[in-house]
């Protein structure tokens, strides 16, 4: 019998969901239209503009990117009166002020990620938005803050509220949904190594960049009720250990044996367990009477350790579906590489000097409104991969939100002043914008908040509206003119390109992995491997295209797999500290940057006949067996000399 | 008697009675999150996020009402 294959139900080719969100983001822009309207505002589009810009799929994205917005708003408030009290006699230094906060604020966003990024370049535009654009009126800058806070609270508290009502989703369900299909998939990758099947290097890539990618989502759990902090530990929690069970599959790929049929066909099936079955029974290895006795611990060890790890993971998605707080907090680090952050931040400086010295010599009217759009675009372009593909798809969209305003303004509404017309009429320009907003292809999505916000920018509601076609046409032409201006700077002076950045990043790794680990490290083993897989995904996503991309990713792949089990390996050293074996244990961990296999392997051997009851040091010498068989493996390995070149 | 509302002045900025209200019971929300998640709060209703709004509301209201 074939069951009948279910009918989705897309209006317009959307899903529902799409359809929610998009009058969820209309709703509260009328509401927070009708609000600015009522109070008065000064500048009601600004209110508009924040339903535009906090408007995320789920309840804690948004509120998490409101928090930052707001926070954001008062630094960049505060610096604009700074700057103004300082500079708003010299026009050229009160530019060049600017153009260095921007600079800044671009390399502190480069040294983050997720909101916490978005704050950082959102502090360095309210900038432009309050100063520059009061720059013929610097008496106005600090009324102009408290307006552009007013509209950014009213803006949010609308979304707020129209989400809470309209059953907004809640992150944490999707979230839980996306790790275990993870988890499901390392398990995948843990039976193929298992059963001595081959696995591709660029796999375990592409599911380190996934978990890494997800470490803004677990923050914004957060912000999502008052059990998000729990909820935010164990997504943070199930991430890292996610990282370290798929460390420890793919120390199988190095070991000299496999499991014989029985073991791994228990180990598989362990493996296949689903979240809420019973954990296993103990792993009981049979050691082979004729193998090595070093090999075989390290095998057993190796595989405890996976289904190990995989419980970890099973407790947290547990943790995360019922909202207990999990025994302990795995910090998710991230990779900071401060080289790229300052090169960022030089060239969104020069960006923003060189087209702000155009403006100036230009002489037109209300240049102002391009500064303060550049920066805003300098700003948005640090937080993606390549700022001058941003800057283009913003002047794709600016010629199309420009005739979006003008038929809303000129054919849809012509001169009337009812609020609800005003309502109606703004339905299919912001529905359609959130639409696009909730697409998954990052472009499309990232063309409709454009669309929107440009449209909005260019419209400018007011009370009464002024129906004044001169003021549109400078406005359409003066968002245009700062993308176009932008990418005319940034063709001059060049983004740091995705080659130099991974350059960069697989340098910082060989360094790191040179020094071997840290005598004074602080953070736990799994935090730390959790951020060499940030680096990972950073650098698969640099890499792109390039024809030496998998060599890269091969080599930063084995300095992840070494430098993480020698850290396990040290911290299981420094239980070692004050006892006994203190002089052993020191003599081990001098051993690792030296890298060489013979010595942990000896260390190893002594370990075993030192104390070979102590439960202490009980799996020391099977962990010091892999580190071993790791490094053995890299001396295999061809280095790629000419990437650091 | 009619309640009379005080404003906050912050370095000669005078901050409208309203907003105090508003962001101290923001911070009364925040304070007691520990205490909803002790006892559960979120798993007595079905929609927890209009719960936690109306929660909100309320203590802003009894804030009004009784500073």
């Amino acid at each position: 019998m074939t069951l009948p294959k279910q009918v989705r139900f897309l209006p317009l080719g959307f899903p529902l969901t799409s359809w929610a969100f998009a009058i969820r983001v209309w709703l509260a822009a009328i509401v927070a239209l009708y609000v600015s309207f009522w109070l008065p505002l000064e500048a009601p589009s600004t209110a508009l503009i924040t339903v535009a810009i906090v408007a995320e799929p789920t309840r804690g994205q948004a509120l998490e990117k409101a928090v930052f917005r707001v926070i954001a708003t008062i630094i960049g408030g505060a610096v604009s009166i700074a700057i103004t009290g300082l500079f708003s006699q010299t026009r050229d230094l009160l530019l060049i002020a600017y153009a260095g906060w921007m600079g800044l604020c671009v390399y502190v966003a480069g040294l983050l990620d997720g909101n916490r990024a978005y704050a950082a370049v959102l502090s360095g535009y309210t900038v432009a938005l309050v100063a520059i654009q009061q720059i013929d009126n610097p008496g106005h800058v600090f009324e102009s803050g408290m307006m552009r806070g007013a509209g950014i609270l009213i803006g949010i508290v609308s979304l707020t509220i129209v989400s809470d009502l309209l059953w907004a989703p809640d992150r944490h369900r999707k979230l839980v949904e996306q790790l275990a299909d993870i988890r499901r998939r390392i398990g995948n990758y843990a039976k193929s190594a298992i059963l001595g099947e081959t696995t591709q290097p660029m796999e375990s890539a592409a599911l380190l960049a996934e978990i890494s990618a997800l470490r803004p989502e677990a923050s914004s759990l957060m912000f999502e009720s008052s059990s998000g902090q729990a909820r935010s530990v164990a997504g943070d929690n199930a991430a890292a250990a996610l990282v370290a069970q798929l460390h420890a599959a793919r120390s199988l790929n190095v070991l000299p044996v496999t499991a014989d049929k029985a073991t791994s066909e228990r180990i598989v099936r362990a493996l296949e367990r689903n979240e809420g079955e019973l954990p296993p029974p103990t792993v009981v290895w049979r050691a082979d009477p004729q193998g090595d006795a070093g090999t075989t611990a390290s095998l057993a060890w190796t595989l405890k350790e996976i289904l190990r790890r995989d419980e970890q993971v099973r407790q947290n998605l547990a943790a995360l579906r019922t909202d207990g707080r999990p025994p302990w907090h795995w910090r998710p680090l991230i990779y900071r590489s401060h080289r790229a952050a300052v090169e960022g931040g030089i060239r969104a400086a020069i960006w923003v000097a060189l087209a702000g010295m155009f403006l100036v010599y230009a002489g037109w009217p209300a240049t102002s409104t391009s500064l303060a759009v550049i920066g805003a675009l300098v700003g948005l372009g640090a937080m993606t991969p390549n700022s001058r593909a941003t800057t283009a798809l913003a002047l794709v969209a600016a010629p199309i939100a420009g005739l979006l305003a003008g038929l809303l303004e000129f054919v849809v509404l012509d001169g009337v002043d009812a609020f609800t017309l005003l309502a109606i009429g703004l339905a299919p320009l912001v529905i359609g914008a959130a639409l696009l907003i909730s697409l998954p292809n990052r472009i499309v999505s990232a063309l409709g908040r454009f669309i929107l916000i440009f449209a909005v920018t260019i419209f400018s509601p007011a009370n009464p509206q002024t129906y004044d076609g001169q003021s549109y046409v400078i406005f359409f032409l003066l968002t245009c003119v700062a993308p176009s201006l932008l990418l005319a700077t940034q063709f001059l002076v060049p983004p740091v390109s995705q080659e130099r950045r991974r350059c960069w990043m697989l340098m910082s790794a060989r360094e790191e992995f040179a020094q071997g680990p840290s005598r004074d490290r602080r953070d736990e083993p799994e935090e730390e491997m959790f951020r060499d897989a940030v680096r990972i995904g950073q650098i698969l996503s640099a890499g792109g295209n390039a024809p030496n991309n998998a060599e890269t990713i091969e080599e930063v792949l084995s300095y992840f797999d070494q430098s993480s089990i020698l850290r396990l390996c040290d911290d299981k050293l420094k239980v070692l500290a004050g006892g006994p074996l203190t002089a052993l244990a020191e003599e081990v961990r001098a051993s690792f940057s030296k890298h060489e296999p013979q010595a942990l392997r000896a260390a190893s051997q002594v370990l075993c006949k030192a104390s070979p009851s102590d439960h202490v040091v009980a799996d020391l010498p099977a962990a010091l067996m892999v580190a071993s068989y790791h490094i053995e493996a890299a001396l295999g390995r061809p280095i790629h000399l000419g990437e650091a070149a | 008697m009619a309640h009379t509302f005080r404003e906050l002045v912050i370095g000669g900025v005078l901050v409208a009675p309203f907003m105090t209200y508003a962001v101290t019971a923001l911070f009364v929300v925040l304070l007691i999150r520990p205490l909803l998640r002790f006892v559960g709060f979120l798993r007595i209703f079905s929609n927890a996020a209009i719960a936690e709004l109306s929660l909100y509301v309320t203590i802003f209201g009894l804030l009004v009402l009784f500073f």
